[in-house]
């Protein structure tokens, strides 16, 4: 239970390569803190830092007010779990939960207590005289949160404990997850490459890339506004839709421009935009799937495309369609009002159109990459 | 199936059939040849008539005069030489070999590197120079000729550290993040070291011990060099030498048999039982070079 | 020559590939010479460097000290003292205190005679109690030599210990600068079994080579430069001083006077040298290939008692290779069992020459090498053979390849991969495999044209058996045992950079694992 404050923290490598450069983050006390982004970001790096597992190149670390650069990992009163579990081979499953409480000589009797507690709440009291070796995945990620758990430690830490788990194990324990977090009531931080995870997860998302933090927020936050591309592009599933238009004025205030089709924008928008004294110019146009709507005939304000493929996926389908300006597109299109003709008509090469609401529409500027209306 | 393809499956399987047999064959004379000398050092060891080298293999006439003649030479202590050697060796050379292996495999410190450089270079001037200076030094602290075996000891165990490369290898396949979980659990270093590592590493540990204690059975050089000169001070290795030069070798062949067989026995047995971990050591060695 | 670019290599034939992939594997040695000696010189211009960034680091440290830091510069530890770090403070001082009192009682002593070695060897002096004339033993150059090299060591870790000592002052004062504690000695006492433990781990297993290899090392590197020898063991009968580069001339020279018999010293080292080069590769592919044989032949299916054969082959590992080697060198001798033997059957007329002939005796020890070598590279590719793919040979047999191909393609590239190093080490260690030809030859049958060489030389011998014999021998010439000693260090070094910069699997490793 409490805060972590990172100022500054940065990361160089022996070899010069700097994996997170002036990383600057207040974690509030018992927040969900999720740090995201591809492989290679310095989110796992970040987390080491704040854990005690890597050097830290330069900045602070505060754990509860006091900086603990210097202190190793045992004195900074953290728990963590691993990505790959690290369940000790050689211990059952008792030893290994009750190891951190033998280490700091706890009396044998409140490790019984602390153990069996936590064991109950994961449902691996049936496990305890087992060896790791002969559980199944999912029970080697439970001994590993339970592990953590006894602790009783100020700052809860989570290194992509989910990524080893096949598709279904993962919902079922993201779930556990949140159970979990509301059962101990204290801080985490949390680390995945899956923006699915973090928006389910996470009080607040930090979204890196290349060893900076792009953006800051609550997951819905995140989704609504994206500050950049690159945000926009990562949050979100299927993957928002960039278009290259342009960015007119048109009265008091400005419209968007595809391909001759002018969309005018809203109020909360053209304000931004004056403030910004943005002129005419090229924009990348982000739409989500999600808020796009597909039309079987042309209307006004409405963008032709082709159709490339088209995905089946239940309840609803995944359009590929292609713009003239070879612009490529993802829409969802729910399968249940589909007449057959229509369905008939969903095919490679036929044309299709589509429209959006204004305020479905993000602007970036293709060469900053920067939103045009948020941040 | 069709008579055709019946035809050449059966002429697979003959095929086949043959070429196992040959095999079969071919292992039985490697078998045979790899046996004969051990069988006839001891079928040697037992002969009574004649003490030197004769060109027959089975004795005609049998007996334990060999071994009851062992304890009217040196035989007994150069024996008792090399068992305390290989069991003081065996001792710190596992210690001084696994701190070393353990430190290169999970410290990232900054002489790490520089250190197995040097370590590689100097693993590339022959060992047995030293032995002039080391030998004279030796000689002056008074632990050399009758007083060989601290010396000796001394010799094998303090640059011990240059051989990690096995157990550093088993070291490696040890995952990072056990360590790292148990030091965020609350573990110093050294609770690491003795509380998650060493239980785990239980093959390479056996396997340092018993390349360790095998070692000083079969060294030569070293015990030729500190021993120089005296008889008291000899191994097995080095007494059982200077029993076939040809001087002696008329006199002593049938004992320099016995001899072997009574080092050979025990080192060998020990050796079978903890095979397993011996094999485990060599091939992961070796693909790590 | 023409670099061609992948999609033009690919088109070339077999037998032009061939020919491109060996000139640019024989345009790679010198590259790769030239390529070490480029790095030497980067190195050494980066110690220059970093000399002077030491040397202005010090200087900035005097200039922007407090008087504890100052006067740290000439009493070690004073800095920690005064600040409350009492351990580090007194270990300090107490080097200080130790080296100097060294220094002054006799280290400076022993440098001061290093340059000659010695002045006065042992003479007679006249006894006028007893009226004989009785030896004096004066100088000891090999004392002078031996501790010269122990102060020289001695006075560089002072010189470290020093700058650490003045590291640490700086530390200090930037620490308690930023409001921080300094460490306490019971902090630095923790630290060592915790974030400090490699310290501790190391301490001994360096300590131990530092002592008994980096010592003797440099020791016997300076006696190449001297004539110490069994007639100048420095004290009983007369001093060795620096005779300066005359051994390796020796040792060098195609000049026959003087040299080891009817031919030049240079002859006999290239002899042995070339002899001990085909040794190791004889040594290293023979056991290699039929060892991997033997392996893969017990591998196959259908074999019955497959573990018994392993087990077989093991057993003679176990047994100490002293006892075997003597044993099976007697086998083979002008009476032994097999000569008796192959007699007795009427198979030869007269005893084979087994030790007796030069080419006989070279081909003998690599066939007995074979015996030694099997059951142990049997052991290494059983384990490595069975970690290759099982779908390589099942796409393999699909794609038509028959069991030589399967071999030629995915067995042997893949082996030849994984064991690369092996080998090397391999190859290395067999060139000083003093075991397996001492104990079976002892570098029989001697070489006549050498006989008058240091220790006399053999057609078996190996540069590390003769190296041997020199030193045991009667006349032990010390300084030719170094040169050699010195000269194998630059083969094995040589061959070590070369094969390491063209092996794959050494290439892409992290480090020497």
């Amino acid at each position: 239970m409490a805060s972590v404050k990172l100022t500054d923290v940065k990361k160089v490598y022996d070899n010069k390569v700097t994996a997170v450069h002036d990383f600057n983050l207040d974690i509030r006390d018992k927040e969900f803190i999720v740090f995201v982004g591809p492989s290679g970001c310095g989110k796992s790096t970040t987390l080491r830092m704040i854990a005690g597992l890597e050097d830290i190149s330069g900045g602070t670390v505060e754990i509860d007010g006091t900086v603990v650069n210097d202190l190793q990992p045992k004195d900074r009163d953290i728990a963590m779990v691993f990505q790959n579990y690290a369940l000790y081979p050689h211990m059952t499953v008792y030893d290994n939960i009750a190891f951190s409480l033998r280490l700091k000589k706890v009396p044998e009797d409140e490790v019984y207590e602390r153990v069996t507690h936590a064991a109950q709440i994961l449902g691996i009291t049936e496990y305890l005289t087992r060896k790791p070796r002969a559980l199944s995945g999912g029970q080697r990620q439970r001994v590993a949160i339970g592990r953590a758990m006894v602790r009783n430690a100020k700052v809860f830490l989570m290194d992509e404990p989910l990524s080893n788990l096949d598709a279904k194990l993962r919902n079922q324990m993201r779930a556990e997850i949140i159970l979990l977090r509301q059962k101990l009531d204290t801080t985490f931080i949390y680390v995945t490459h899956d923006q699915t995870e973090a928006m389910t997860l996470g009080d607040r998302i930090v979204i890196m890339r290349d060893g900076y933090i792009e953006q800051v927020g609550t997951p819905q936050q995140v989704f609504d506004t994206p500050v950049n591309l690159f945000v926009a592009g990562f949050i979100g599933s299927p993957q928002m839709n960039f278009l290259q238009a342009e960015l007119e004025k048109a009265g008091n205030g400005y419209c968007v421009n595809i391909l001759g089709v002018k969309i005018p924008l809203n109020d909360d928008q053209n304000e931004a935009l004056i403030r910004k004294k943005a002129g005419s110019q090229k924009i990348i146009l982000g739409v989500r799937p999600e808020h796009t709507t597909v039309l079987f005939s042309q209307t006004e304000n409405a963008i032709p495309c082709k159709i490339d493929v088209n995905e089946m996926m239940g309840s609803e389908l995944h359009l590929h369609l292609s713009s003239e300006h070879d612009d490529k597109i993802i829409v969802r299109l729910p399968t249940m009002d589909l007449t057959p003709e229509q369905r008939a008509s969903l095919a490679y090469g036929n044309r299709m159109y589509i429209t959006f609401p204004a305020k479905a529409m993000h602007l970036f500027d293709p060469e900053t990459e920067k939103s045009l209306i948020h941040g | 199936m069709s008579e055709s393809t019946m035809k050449r499956h059966m002429g697979l399987r003959t095929s086949r059939a043959i070429s196992n047999t040959a095999i079969h064959i071919l292992l039985i004379v490697i078998s045979v040849v790899w046996l004969i000398p051990f069988v006839c050092i001891v079928l040697q060891s037992f002969r009574v008539e004649g003490t030197g080298p004769v060109g027959y293999i089975i004795p005609k006439q049998w007996g334990l005069d060999n071994y009851s003649r062992l304890f009217e030479t040196d035989f007994p202590r150069w024996y008792l030489n090399t068992f305390i050697a290989a069991l003081v060796t065996a001792v710190f050379q596992t210690i001084i070999v696994l701190c070393m292996s353990y430190t290169l495999s999970r410290f990232r410190f900054k002489m790490r590197r520089p250190l197995m450089r040097i370590m590689l270079i100097l693993g590339m001037f022959p060992g047995m120079l030293s032995m002039i200076i080391l030998y004279r030094v030796l000689k002056d602290l008074g632990m050399t000729q009758a007083n060989a075996v601290p010396g000796l000891i001394l010799v094998y165990i303090a640059s011990s550290g240059m051989g990690y490369y096995v157990s550093k290898g088993f070291f490696d396949t040890i995952p990072m993040s056990l360590d790292e979980a148990a030091r965020v659990d609350g573990a110093t270093r050294a609770q690491v070291l003795y509380k998650i590592i060493l239980p785990l590493s239980k093959p390479i540990v056996i396997y340092t011990i018993l390349t360790a204690f095998m070692g000083p059975w079969g060294d030569y050089v070293f015990a030729r060099y500190i021993s120089f000169g005296t008889s008291a001070g000899k191994n097995v290795a080095v007494g059982l030498y200077d029993w076939l030069n040809k001087d002696q070798i008329s006199k002593n062949y049938t004992m320099f048999c016995s001899g072997g067989v009574l080092v050979a026995v025990p080192v060998t047995v020990l050796f079978m039982c903890l095979q397993r971990y011996y094999v485990e050591g060599v091939t992961g060695g070796a693909v790590k070079g | 020559m023409k670099q061609y670019s992948d999609l033009e290599f690919l088109k070339l034939s077999k037998g032009q590939k061939f020919l491109y992939k060996l000139r640019r594997f024989f345009v790679s040695i010198p590259l790769g010479i030239a390529h070490f000696f480029m790095k030497l010189w980067a190195l050494l211009v980066q110690g220059v460097q970093a000399l002077g960034r030491e040397l202005k680091e010090i200087g900035g440290t005097f200039a922007h000290g407090d008087w504890k830091t100052k006067t740290s510069f000439f009493v070690m530890g004073f800095g920690n003292l005064a600040r409350g770090q009492i351990l580090r403070g007194i270990l300090f001082l107490l080097f200080e205190i130790i080296f100097i009192g060294y220094m002054v009682l006799s280290g400076a002593r022993w440098l001061g005679m290093l340059p000659t070695l010695g002045t006065e060897g042992p003479g007679k002096v006249y006894d006028e109690i007893y009226d004989v004339y009785v030896t004096s033993y004066n100088d000891n150059s090999f004392q002078i030599l031996l501790y010269g090299v122990l102060t020289l060591f001695f006075i560089v870790a002072f010189i470290y210990t020093w700058r650490v000592n003045v590291r640490q002052n700086r530390m200090a004062e930037k620490i308690l600068a930023s409001g921080k504690p300094l460490k306490s000695g019971r902090d630095d006492l923790h630290s060592l079994v915790d974030d400090q433990f490699h310290k501790t781990l190391l301490a001994l297993p360096v300590t131990g080579i530092l002592i008994f290899t980096v010592l003797p090392i440099f020791f016997m590197i300076l006696v190449a430069f001297t004539n110490y020898d069994g007639a100048h063991n420095g004290y009983t009968n007369a001093l060795f001083t620096w005779v300066g580069l005359d051994n390796f001339n020796t040792m060098l020279s195609w000049d026959v006077t003087g040299g080891a018999g009817t031919q030049s010293y240079a002859a006999t080292f290239g002899e042995v040298l070339i002899w001990t080069l085909i040794w190791a590769f004889f040594a290293t592919f023979t056991n290699y290939f039929l060892g991997m044989f033997v392996a893969m032949a017990i591998n196959k299916k259908g074999i019955r008692f497959k573990k018994g054969w392993r087990t077989i082959l093991v057993l003679t590992i176990a047994i100490p290779q002293f006892i075997s080697l003597l044993y099976v060198s007697k086998m083979f001798a002008k009476n032994g069992i097999i000569n008796t033997t192959l007699l007795d059957l009427g198979l030869i007329t007269k005893a084979l020459p087994f030790w007796e002939e030069a080419t006989w005796a070279r081909v003998t020890v690599i066939l007995i090498n074979i015996w030694i070598g099997i059951p142990y590279l049997m052991l290494i590719t059983t384990g490595i053979l069975m970690n290759i793919p099982a779908d390589l040979y099942e796409s393999a047999k699909i794609d038509g390849a028959s069991g030589w191909q399967q071999y030629r393609k995915i067995t042997l590239p893949y082996m030849l991969f994984v064991t690369g190093p092996y080998l090397l080490t391999s190859f290395t260690g067999n060139m000083n495999n003093f075991n397996v030809i001492y104990l079976l030859t002892g570098g029989a049958p001697t070489n006549p044209a050498a006989s008058s060489a240091a220790g006399t030389v053999g057609y078996t011998d190996l540069l590390i058996t003769w190296l041997f014999k020199i030193t045991m021998g009667a006349e032990t010439q010390y300084y030719l045992a170094s040169v050699i000693g010195i000269l194998v260090f630059v083969v094995v070094a040589l061959i070590s950079l070369i094969v390491y910069n063209l092996l794959p699997s050494i290439k892409n490793e992290e480090d020497f694992r």
